[in-house]
C-alpha cells in the first residue's frame, strides 16, 4: 500500500509540474500585453517598459521560467501584475470564498442528488421515477449561468426575498463576526449554491439511480430478502452501502470543482472567489496569477483522484491497490 | 440528578438557540431600526465594475482608483464647474487656500493651515515638494509623469508655501500643476523605496488628508471609506462610502435594481436607462461623457510602418468610406476626435457629408467597381476588402463593428471582423497589425494632452495607432495648445479638427453622454463630468429619508 501511495504521489507531482510548465509557457507565448488599463487613458509606452523591467518580463523566457521555479520551491507564487500584491495573498482572500460556495453547492448536489437517485431506483419505471427523471434531465441540460439568471430574476428582482450578488451586505456585515452576519452570508449563499448544486444534483441523481438499480438486482440482495430481513435493513445494509461505492468516485472528481467549477456562477453572482480571480487574470494577462491558478487547480485534480482511489480501497477491500479485484471467497 | 440532566441538555439547548437565532436572522433579513440619526448618516453603496489596483495616486491610472483616492487625498486646487482648463480663474481652492503668480513661470501656493493628515500631523509645503519628486521620479514610473514635464522645480518656501517653477509659460500651466497631482504624506512614504511603491503596504491602507478616511478593503469584494468628521473644509454629510465590486455592468445594474447597491456610475445602454427609470426609488443623472469611439484606418501597411497601407494609404478612398457611414440615432456622433467633456466640443465643426450615394459615386470614380457581380468592388484585380479589429470585452464596440460591416457590405466593401480579447487588441493596435480598428479613448478634461498623444506625429509609436501624420494639423494643434485664452484657442482647435476630418483617418462614431443612477433619497447630487464623485462631500441624505442602510452602525 505504501509503495503504491508513493508511486501515485510521484505521478501526481510530475503531472502538476507538467501543467505548471505548460501553462507558464502558453500564457507567456500568448499574444497580448499585460500593460494597459481598460477603463482609463492609454498608459505611456515608457511606463509599460518600466513595468516590464520591474516584473522581469524583459528577460529571456527560459530565465523567467527558472526564476519562477526557484520561487515556487520557496513557496512563492510571485506578485500579481494587476493587483500589485503577492499572488498568495490574493489566493488567501479568494480561496475560502470559493470553498464556502463550492462546499454549499456540493452539499445541495449530493444531498438532493443521492436522495432523488435512491428514491427513483426504489420506484423504478413508475410515475415518480419517470417524472423526476425528466425533471432531472431538464435541469441537467440547463446552462448553469442561465439557471442563475432565472433564480436571480425570480427571487432577487421580483420577489425581493434574496440578495442577487456578492457574499455579504458590506454596509451591514463587512465581516462575519456575529450571528446576524452569518445569516447574512447564508442569505447571499442561497442563490449561487442552488444554481451550482441543482444542476449537479440532476446528474448525481441519474448516476445514483443507475448504481442503486444495479445493486438491487444482485444475488446478495435477493438472498437478504429471502432470509427474511426487514426491508429497511436490506436497503440500509445491503443496497445503499454497495450502491454508494461509485459515489466515492464522484466525491473525488468533485474535489477540483471546489476551486475551478464555479467560474460562471461566481461571475453572475459577483462571488469573489477563485473563478472570478482566474478569469480576470487571463483577461489582463496577469501571468503569475494565471500560472498559480493552474498550479492550484492541477494540485486539486491530482489530490481528488488520489483521494478517490484511496477511498475506494478503504471502502471496498476487494479492490486491490493495483486496481485488480482480489479473490473473494 | 436534576442538575446532571440540566447539564446534559445544555448543549442541545444551546444548539437549538443558535439554530433558532440563525433562522430568525435569515427570515428577518436586515430589517432593523435605531442607529445613526440626523444629517450626517447617509451611506452610499456603489456597485462598481472596476477595482482599484493600489491606492497610491501616482502609480495607478485606473479610473476606479481615481474615484477612491479623490476622497482620501487632496489636490492643491481642482477644476471648477465650467471645466475650463486654461488659466487659473476657473479653478477652486482645495488644499491651497490661495495662490499667486510671482512672474510668468512661477506659481506660489499658500496651503490651508487647517489641513491635517488623518494621523493628526499637519499638511506642509514639504509634502508638496516630496509629492512632485515622487510623480517625476523615473523609479516610481508614474503614468502622470509627462503631465509635469514642463515643471522645472517645486520647492517649499516655508512650511505653508510651495513654489512651482515652469520651464516656459503656457496657457495650461495651472492645470498641469494641480489636476493630476494628489499631495502625499511625506512622513509616511519617504522610507518606501521608490521602485516598490506599487507593492507598498500603504497602497492597501492609505492615510490621506481628504474628506474621507480609509476603513477597509476586502479585495474582490468591497472597499469602505468613512467621513472624516474633522475635515477642515466641512464634514461630509454622507457618512460612509462603500464600493462593492462586480464583474460586469449588467451585474452592477441588477444589484442597484434589487436594492443590494445604491449607485452605478454609468448605465451605458438605453435598456439599462429604461430599467432604472422604471424604478420609482431611483433617479438618473445625465452628465457629459469623457470618451469617444471611432473606426480608425491604419494608414501604414500592417506590421510595416514604412509602407503605406494598400487601401487606406489613399486619402480619397478613406473619404469615401467615411461618407458611406450614415448614422442613425444610436448615440451622439462627435464632430471629430473629441469627447463631450472637452470645451472644444463644437457641433458646427465641418465634417465630410455622411451620404451613401456620394460615397458610392466617389468609389466608382476611383475605379472601385463590382465588375464581377459578386457584391464586392474591385480595382485592378484587388478586392475592396479589409479586416476590422475589435475587442470582445466591449459590447458597444462589437455592435458598432457589426453595423459598420453591414453598412460597408451594402456599399460593395467586404469587411471581416477580428474579434480578440482586450490585451491582444492593445498589442495589435500598438504594433500596427490591423487594417482598421474600433477604438475608444477615455479623455481627461483637456484636448491638449489627448489630441497630440493620439492624432499627431508626437503620438507615433504611442497612441496614434492609425499612424495619421499631417504636419499642418500638428502645427495647428501646437498653436491651439499655446493660445493664451480660450477663444483664439477654440478657433485654432476647430481649424485643426476640420483639417483632420478632411483627411479622413477615421469615422468618428460616438461620444456618449453618461448617465448615473442613484436612489432618490440622496439630495444635493452634483456630478462633475470629469470625475463623477469629485463633489461627493456635498451630497447628503436628509434625515427624513434615511434607510436602514444609512442608519446602521458598524
Amino acid at each position: 500500500m505504501l509503495a503504491w501511495l508513493v508511486r501515485r504521489l510521484a505521478a501526481s507531482i510530475a503531472t502538476v509540474l507538467a501543467v505548471v510548465t505548460l501553462t507558464f509557457f502558453l500564457i507567456h507565448l500568448a499574444h497580448g500585453t499585460p500593460c494597459g488599463p481598460s477603463d482609463g487613458p492609454p498608459v505611456p509606452p515608457e511606463v509599460c517598459a518600466g513595468l516590464r523591467r520591474q516584473f522581469g518580463l524583459d528577460q529571456p523566457l527560459i530565465v523567467q521560467y527558472g526564476r519562477y521555479l526557484r520561487a515556487l520551491l520557496h513557496g512563492e507564487f510571485g506578485v500579481s501584475f494587476a493587483q500589485h500584491r503577492p499572488v498568495s495573498a490574493a489566493f488567501r482572500d479568494a480561496m475560502p470564498n470559493t470553498l464556502v460556495l463550492a462546499g454549499a453547492a456540493l452539499l445541495v448536489d449530493f444531498a438532493v442528488g443521492l436522495a432523488l437517485g435512491v428514491y427513483q431506483a426504489a420506484r423504478a419505471r413508475r410515475f415518480g421515477d419517470i417524472a423526476l427523471g425528466n425533471a432531472a434531465l431538464f435541469l441537467n441540460s440547463m446552462p448553469t449561468f442561465w439557471l442563475g439568471l432565472v433564480l436571480m430574476l425570480v427571487f432577487g428582482l421580483w420577489l425581493h426575498w434574496l440578495p442577487v450578488g456578492g457574499m455579504n451586505d458590506p454596509a451591514r456585515c463587512p465581516r462575519v463576526d456575529t450571528l446576524d452576519c452569518l445569516a447574512d452570508l447564508l442569505r447571499h449563499l442561497v442563490l449561487p449554491a442552488l444554481t451550482l448544486g441543482l444542476v449537479g444534483a440532476a446528474g448525481t441523481a441519474r448516476y445514483q439511480r443507475a448504481a442503486t438499480l444495479d445493486v438491487i438486482g444482485q444475488d446478495y440482495v435477493r438472498t437478504a430478502r429471502a432470509k427474511g430481513l426487514r426491508e429497511r435493513r436490506v436497503w440500509l445494509h445491503h443496497i445503499l452501502r454497495n450502491a454508494l461505492l461509485p459515489f466515492i468516485t464522484l466525491v473525488g472528481l468533485a474535489f477540483p470543482f471546489l476551486l475551478t467549477g464555479a467560474v460562471l456562477v461566481e461571475w453572475v453572482f459577483a462571488w469573489p472567489g477563485m473563478g472570478w480571480l482566474s478569469v480576470n487574470a487571463v483577461l489582463s494577462r496577469d501571468y503569475p496569477m494565471v500560472t498559480a491558478a493552474a498550479l492550484v487547480a492541477s494540485v486539486m485534480v491530482a489530490l481528488g483522484n488520489l483521494l478517490a482511489d484511496v477511498l475506494y480501497v478503504v471502502a471496498d477491500p476487494r479492490i486491490g491497490v493495483r486496481g485488480e479485484a482480489s479473490s473473494v471467497g | 440528578m436534576f442538575g446532571a440532566m440540566r447539564t446534559a441538555h445544555a448543549p442541545a439547548r444551546l444548539t437549538a438557540r443558535l439554530v433558532g437565532g440563525l433562522l430568525l436572522a435569515l427570515v428577518g433579513g436586515c430589517a432593523r431600526r435605531g442607529g445613526c440619526t440626523g444629517n450626517y448618516c447617509g451611506t452610499l453603496l456603489i456597485a462598481a465594475t472596476g477595482e482599484p489596483d493600489v491606492l497610491i495616486p501616482p502609480v495607478s491610472e485606473l479610473a476606479s482608483t481615481r474615484d477612491v483616492v479623490d476622497q482620501v487625498f487632496l489636490k492643491l486646487a481642482d477644476l471648477g464647474p465650467s471645466g475650463n482648463t486654461i488659466g487659473d480663474e476657473d479653478f477652486q481652492p482645495v488644499l491651497a487656500q490661495r495662490w499667486e503668480w510671482a512672474g510668468p513661470v512661477t506659481l506660489v501656493f499658500h496651503l490651508d493651515p487647517r489641513a491635517r493628515w488623518q494621523d493628526g500631523r499637519p499638511v506642509r509645503a514639504a509634502d508638496v515638494e516630496f509629492t512632485y519628486h515622487v510623480y517625476t521620479d523615473s523609479l516610481v514610473n508614474s503614468p502622470f509623469r509627462s503631465a509635469l514635464r514642463r515643471v522645472s522645480a517645486v520647492t517649499a518656501r516655508d512650511s505653508l508655501t510651495a513654489v512651482f517653477r515652469f520651464r516656459e509659460p503656457y496657457p495650461e500651466m495651472f492645470f498641469d500643476a494641480v489636476y493630476q497631482v494628489r499631495i502625499l504624506p511625506s512622513h509616511l512614504l519617504r522610507s518606501i523605496p521608490r521602485d516598490q511603491w506599487r507593492t507598498a503596504a500603504f497602497g492597501r491602507a492609505p492615510v490621506g488628508d481628504g474628506p474621507y478616511r480609509f476603513i477597509r478593503w476586502k479585495a474582490g469584494e468591497s472597499l469602505e471609506l468613512a467621513a472624516d468628521s474633522t475635515f477642515f473644509l466641512g464634514r461630509p454629510h454622507v457618512r460612509r462610502v462603500i464600493w462593492r465590486f462586480t464583474p460586469s455592468l449588467p451585474v452592477a445594474v441588477t444589484q442597484v435594481l434589487a436594492g443590494d447597491a445604491d449607485a452605478v456610475e454609468v448605465l451605458v445602454t438605453p435598456d439599462n436607462v429604461k430599467r432604472v427609470q422604471a424604478d420609482s426609488a431611483l433617479a438618473t443623472y445625465p452628465y457629459k461623457g469623457g470618451a469617444y469611439g471611432y473606426l480608425g484606418f491604419n494608414l501604414a501597411a500592417p506590421g510595416d510602418s514604412t509602407q503605406d497601407h494598400p487601401l487606406f494609404g489613399e486619402r480619397d478612398l478613406r473619404r469615401a468610406l467615411v461618407m458611406a457611414v450614415v448614422f442613425g440615432d444610436l448615440a451622439k456622433v462627435p464632430p471629430g476626435p473629441m469627447s463631450q467633456l472637452w470645451w472644444i466640443w463644437d457641433p458646427e465643426t465641418r465634417q465630410l457629408p455622411h451620404d451613401s450615394a456620394q460615397a458610392a459615386h466617389l468609389l466608382t470614380r476611383l475605379g472601385w467597381v463590382d465588375s464581377a457581380g459578386q457584391g464586392v468592388r474591385q480595382r485592378a484585380g484587388q478586392r475592396l476588402a479589409f479586416h476590422v479589429l475589435v475587442p470582445t470585452t466591449s459590447a458597444a464596440r462589437r455592435v458598432y463593428a457589426r453595423l459598420l460591416q453591414e453598412t460597408f457590405r451594402a456599399m460593395g466593401v467586404d469587411v471581416a471582423l477580428d474579434e480578440v480579447d482586450y490585451p491582444l487588441f492593445v498589442e495589435r493596435a500598438h504594433t500596427g497589425r490591423f487594417d482598421a480598428l474600433v477604438n475608444v479613448w477615455t479623455t481627461d478634461p483637456t484636448p491638449s494632452s489627448g489630441v497630440p498623444q493620439t492624432w499627431t506625429q508626437a503620438g507615433l509609436g504611442r497612441s496614434n495607432y492609425q499612424r495619421y501624420a499631417n504636419p499642418a494639423f500638428d502645427s495647428l494643434v501646437d498653436r491651439a495648445i499655446s493660445a493664451p485664452t480660450r477663444e483664439p484657442a477654440r478657433r485654432l482647435w476647430r481649424r485643426a479638427i476640420e483639417l483632420l476630418n478632411q483627411d479622413a483617418p477615421a469615422v468618428f462614431l460616438f461620444a456618449p453622454q453618461n448617465i448615473a443612477a442613484l436612489p432618490r433619497r440622496f439630495a444635493n447630487v452634483t456630478i462633475r463630468p470629469d470625475s463623477w464623485l469629485a463633489l461627493l462631500r456635498t451630497w447628503r441624505v436628509p434625515a427624513d429619508r434615511l434607510t436602514d442602510r444609512d442608519r446602521v452602525e458598524r
